[in-house]
């Protein structure tokens, strides 16, 4: 029951990216929220509008690690509340390998998404 | 009438609110004799139902799949009489013994700790002889603990439970001994409080069948085993070599990192052992630990 | 005089001696259900209903991100696409309410996260079960003080 494997060194690192990631994403969805909801309304946003921000550096980067950031949440949750649920053997490496996956093609997604919102592409 | 009650003992019966001697009973045990047993024990029931000033119902999980008509899980009543004081152990003990000597259930000491009667009592896992029938709303529902194969009425298969309680390796083994021969292995006051409650374990298996995580991932330690594990890593006595060691075992994917801090195994453990703050210094533990390596 | 049992499509293993084989004979695979099984619902403690809504915001937010990336990839068609999608899907009333919805689900995750850190840094948890039905309830309170803004222009 208690083999020493492990296909994530220890589960101790992804425990505490996790965490981190949490504490940066609070910030930046209370942030990314206000702007395109109270700051400016949801239905006013226009692609000229979404230029104007996305070209500006620190707005860009901020965003780049928004979404890298919520992938690596998002994507490592997903996979502990299947192993809470009980997924065990091949197909919980089937599980991660997919979800690794399908989490590298969307932050590379949305990298194309984002370059095309500046006024660079 | 009158030769018997001297020589009868005094009989007691199940209600003891009577102080007096009870001539019914003394004869009643006399009659005994002669009357069967069923009879003897439902005229008895009928006394004490009589007698008491409640009445409280028992809904007891029933289960047998050797026996005809338990073989789908029921759910039996019992009319058993109330006395102050008396717990949930102390009425199942008077339905096996009045009502249906078939009914099987686990216990030993009635005094929380040997841990042998850890039951799901009205939607909660608590343990039978340290909980009062005065605090619970009738009718009281007894079943198995949730999460484990039940083997026979309300008694469950302890083996994954102790299996997981096994696994880290839940014994003192210091590093080293001390130089002197009879020097003793002291620990500190400090250090002795800080485990104190870790202590108090009595491996009733309450805290892991409340726990979600528990339920789904098989192989995950349990709260009862981290704390286990807690209570020696964090004792000063065994040394540094060896609480690497057991952090080792706890800091497995399925140790530590599966607690999802849902409290559960903190609300029903009956000797109020903080577990999920203890899981969590552990995990604290494990990062700072790892976090020196880097 | 002891033997190990696989218990029929149970996940452990059994001792059986004499004393046991006495009444575990019989032992078969009663399946009672899980712990969360929601017909208990009204028995479930305040750390457990945070967990589920946690789990639960979570698996929503996790879709959405993957719906979001796909709706913003009209941005690499072009200005007229990006425009034509974003006003289409504002003027819907259900898009609207549903905006409110993930509003719910951020606020709520986002809240309970932050519960959740203060119990993982062990800072108050004797309080946790309180702590859970005030993220509860500012929740709600940040929801409702948000649907004018949210419904405005299209009720």
């Amino acid at each position: 029951m208690a083999e020493h494997y492990s296909s994530f060194e220890r589960g101790g690192r992804r425990w505490l990216l996790q965490r981190i990631t949490a504490v940066f994403l609070i910030g930046v969805l209370a942030f990314h929220f206000v702007l395109l909801h109270f700051v400016n309304h949801a239905a006013d946003i226009r692609f000229a509008g979404t230029q104007m921000r996305m070209s500006q550096l620190g707005y860009f980067v901020t965003m780049w690690l928004f979404l890298a950031t919520a992938t690596f949440h998002g994507v490592n949750g997903v996979y502990n509340a299947l192993v809470n649920m009980g997924i065990e053997g091949t197909q919980k490496r089937v599980v991660a390998g997919v979800l690794a996956v399908a989490g590298l093609l969307l932050v590379a997604q949305g990298t194309r998404v984002a370059l095309a919102m500046t006024n660079i592409v | 009438m009158s030769t018997l009650e001297h020589e009868e003992p005094e009989t007691e019966t199940e209600t003891e609110t009577e102080p007096e001697f009870d001539q019914e009973g003394a004869v009643g045990a006399a009659r005994a004799l002669e009357e069967s047993y069923g009879e003897e024990r439902a005229r008895r029931v009928d006394e004490d139902l009589e007698d008491a000033d409640e009445i409280v119902e028992l809904k007891v999980f029933r289960y047998d799949p050797e026996v005809e008509g338990k073989e789908e899980p029921r759910f039996d009543s019992f009319l058993v009489p109330f006395h102050k004081g008396m717990t949930v152990l102390d009425a199942l003990i008077y339905a096996r013994d009045y009502y249906d000597s078939s009914l099987t259930f686990r216990h030993s000491c009635q005094q929380a700790v040997c841990g042998s009667d850890a039951l799901f009592v009205n939607g909660r896992q608590r343990l039978g002889c340290k909980t009062q029938l005065a605090d619970l709303e009738d009718p009281v529902r007894i079943e198995p603990l949730p999460h484990q194969e039940v083997v026979k009425d309300l008694v469950v298969d302890m083996e994954h439970f102790y299996e997981q309680m096994h696994a880290v390796e839940p014994f003192f083994d210091p590093d080293d001994l001390p130089d002197g021969e009879l020097e003793e292995q002291r620990q500190s006051p400090e250090n002795r409080e800080k485990v104190k409650l870790s202590t108090r374990c009595i491996w009733c298996g309450a805290c892991m069948s409340s726990c979600n995580i528990a339920a789904g991932d098989n192989q995950y330690l349990g709260p009862a085993a981290i704390n286990k594990a807690y209570r020696f890593a964090m004792d000063e006595r065994e040394g540094e070599d060896r609480k690497q060691e057991r952090l080792r075992i706890i800091e497995q994917e399925h140790g530590v990192w599966r607690c999802q801090t849902q409290f559960s195994c903190t609300e029903v453990c009956p000797k109020d052992i903080p577990l999920t703050e203890h899981i969590q210094e552990l995990k604290r533990e494990s990062v700072k630990n790892n976090l020196k390596f880097w | 005089m002891f033997g190990q049992e696989r218990v029929a499509g149970g996940r452990c293993c059994v001792e059986t001696s004499n004393y046991t084989r006495y009444f575990a004979r019989g032992m078969s695979t009663l399946d009672r259900g899980t712990i969360e099984d929601f017909g208990r619902w009204r028995e479930f403690a305040p750390g457990m209903w945070a967990w589920i809504f946690h789990k639960f915001t979570g698996w929503v937010l996790v879709g959405y991100l993957f719906t979001h990336i796909a709706v913003l990839s009209t941005a690499t068609g072009g200005a007229e696409l990006y425009n034509s999608t974003l006003v289409g899907l504002e003027s819907l009333l259900v898009v609207r309410f549903l905006e409110v919805g993930l509003l719910a689900v951020a606020v709520f995750h986002i809240l309970n996260g932050i519960r959740l850190l203060f119990v993982d840094l062990g800072v108050g948890l004797t309080a946790q079960d309180k702590s859970f039905y005030a993220s509860l309830l500012l929740t709600g309170v940040i929801v409702v003080a948000s649907i004018p803004t949210f419904l405005g222009g299209a009720v």
